[in-house]
């Protein structure tokens, strides 16, 4: 018995990722979708419809599958593998070979890929084939096992990001299956965690099950460093950033020495021309120079990197924090200016203000009605 | 080694060795034909694999003689006695090839065609037998070449074929028979090997090399 009492209802157009041990059933859930596997008892819904009143070859035109080890067909090129359902579906040729090709540069490989057989592309390009191959119907469900586990880790988090990045162009109906609870927070809008008995621990939305894990099953599962990772769902648009003590590179010693008096900060942000950060001048380096040293004579310590106000997250900021000498992060603009200063005492306020408002939003849910249980 | 009796005699050695070729071919060809639902059979319903396979082993085990003696009374001391023979012997090895070849096929290809929609002879005439080519090829080979060398044993109930330069050579004590005899053999296989090897590289060029 791989899958015991399972409810689970995957919302349309929404990435449901399923992850646990192994042996859990996880798998199984998915097989069960496309009739790979036949459940004992009870019922496999889509779009309101027993999966067993349809005919298994034809159920399994309309559900795109893409598995771990790719499964491509050898013997057939690029093209005609993305092509595998259309032609099934009796498309002629041209057409089927046409949407390959589209298809190909859906995902991100090169069209002249096409003509290859895939014993000549690399594990990523192989993938990212399969990737396409699974969506070449149009099929509106895309079923995924463990598909990004057998390539590296530098491969995988890109196949990850495209994944995001088709999912709110495509806006399909996902089913994916992951051992890793980092990919499933990365990719899934919904998290289904399951115990090692079949049964499922907590099906939630990423951050409520990073900030609201609902017992110490899940909370060891999602990692000691969840709350690191929670700040990943929080932008740092909303931050208020401090203006003091930055100075230009043209300025000079005294100025910048009556900058980090005035702002109460050991440390003075030196910036270029353009307003970029160059580097962090410490105030006891500058007190024995004479007042009118320009400051761009003074060697600068690394400024380490930035986040991005308007697109990163707070987990940006703080690891931008982490690794500045001056313990603070520089926060700047689209175009790599600077935009303001933020320390630890900042940040810290700015973490537990989300976390206030996760627990809102959790009691809110509560009110609503669940379209998930477990 | 008389080289004359080599060129007064060359339409002999040319239609001798014409009928070796088809004696050693055609029993290869039906053999294939036979094996491939042989091996369908097999690699679909596994308990009808290891009977499968002990019969053919058993039949391999028969000498050609014997095989071509107990035919005698149905087929007579003709081609098709010999052919029906040969064609038994390269079921014994194609059979197994044809069932190692599709099991060769890696389960996740086959998950990956079910899961697409394949239905089952589709999937078995568009993915499995395509894929088990490059096995069901190499089986193939050795059943040429072992068809071949045994056609010469045909000799010994009348069947003609370079056999017939083997027996003579030895009534009368002429070497050069012999000589011409097994060189030719050994080319004709080598021939056939030869034009199978180009198929099976015209037929997969998906395969890693």
């Amino acid at each position: 018995m791989a899958v015991d009492a399972l409810d689970l209802e995957v919302p349309a157009g929404k990435t449901m990722v399923l992850v646990g041990p192994s042996g859990c059933g996880k798998t199984t859930t998915l097989r069960m979708i496309n009739r790979l596997v036949e459940p004992t008892e009870g019922r496999v819904l889509l779009d309101g419809r027993d999966v067993r009143q349809s005919n298994p070859a034809q159920l399994r035109r309309g559900i795109g599958y893409v598995i771990q080890q790719t499964g491509l067909f050898p013997h057939r090129t690029v093209q005609d593998n993305i092509a595998t359902v259309p032609l099934l579906d009796g498309w002629p040729r041209k057409k089927a070979r046409a949407r390959a090709r589209d298809l190909l540069a859906l995902v991100g490989l090169d069209p002249a890929l096409a003509p290859r057989y895939p014993y000549q592309l690399s594990g990523g390009q192989q993938q990212r084939v399969g990737v396409a191959r699974a969506l070449a119907a149009d099929p509106p469900v895309l079923l995924m096992d463990e598909p990004f586990s057998a390539v590296d880790p530098l491969i995988r988090a890109s196949l990850q990001d495209e994944l995001v990045r088709l999912q709110t162009e495509l806006r399909k109906t996902v089913v994916l299956v992951t051992h890793d609870i980092e990919e499933a927070i990365k990719v899934g809008d919904l998290v289904a965690l399951y115990r090692p008995d079949g049964r499922l621990a907590q099906v939630d939305a990423p951050q409520r099950l990073l900030g609201m894990p609902v017992d110490s099953y899940v909370s060891d599962f999602v990692g000691f460093d969840r709350g690191i990772r929670l700040l990943s769902f929080f932008r740092a648009t909303g931050l208020n950033l401090r203006a003091e003590p930055i100075v230009g590179s043209d300025s000079t010693v005294a100025k910048a020495l009556g900058a980090a008096r005035d702002a109460g900060q050991p440390w003075i942000l030196v910036t270029d021309s353009d307003g970029k950060p160059r580097g962090w001048l410490p105030a006891e380096r500058l007190a024995p120079l004479a007042d009118d040293t320009p400051l761009g004579t003074v060697p600068a310590e690394e400024f380490g990197h930035t986040f991005t106000v308007e697109t990163d997250s707070l987990r940006a900021a703080l690891d931008a924090a982490l690794l500045s000498p001056a313990g603070q992060a520089i926060g700047v603009d689209s175009a790599g200016r600077v935009a303001g200063l933020l320390s630890y005492d900042q940040l810290r306020a700015a973490v537990q203000a989300a976390e206030a408002t996760t627990k809102d939003a959790a009691g809110d849910a509560e009110q609503q009605p669940r379209s998930l249980r477990a | 080694m008389s080289w004359s009796w080599v060129s007064v005699n060359g339409s002999l050695i040319w239609q001798l060795t014409r009928q070796t070729a088809y004696l050693g071919v055609v029993p290869a060809l039906i053999g294939l034909a036979i094996s491939v639902p042989l091996g369908v059979t097999a690699a679909r319903w596994r308990w009808f694999s290891p009977p499968a396979l002990a019969a053919v082993n058993v039949i391999y085990a028969i000498p050609s003689l014997a095989l071509f003696i107990a035919l005698i009374p149905a087929l007579g001391l003709s081609d098709t006695n010999v052919i029906v023979a040969l064609t038994l012997f390269s079921l014994c090895i194609m059979v197994p090839n044809v069932i190692a070849g599709l099991r060769s096929v890696a389960e996740p290809v086959r998950q990956a065609a079910t899961a697409m929609g394949y239905g089952q002879l589709r999937q078995l005439v568009g993915v499995e037998l395509p894929l088990a080519t490059p096995v069901i090829i190499g089986g193939l080979r050795v059943a040429v070449v072992s068809s071949i060398s045994l056609a010469s044993v045909g000799q010994l109930i009348g069947v003609s074929s370079l056999g017939y330069l083997f027996i003579d050579g030895l009534q009368r004590s002429f070497p050069t028979e012999i000589y011409v005899g097994l060189v030719l053999i050994i080319v004709l296989a080598l021939a056939c090997d030869l034009v199978l090897v180009g198929a099976r590289r015209a037929l997969t060029p998906w395969a890693a090399r």
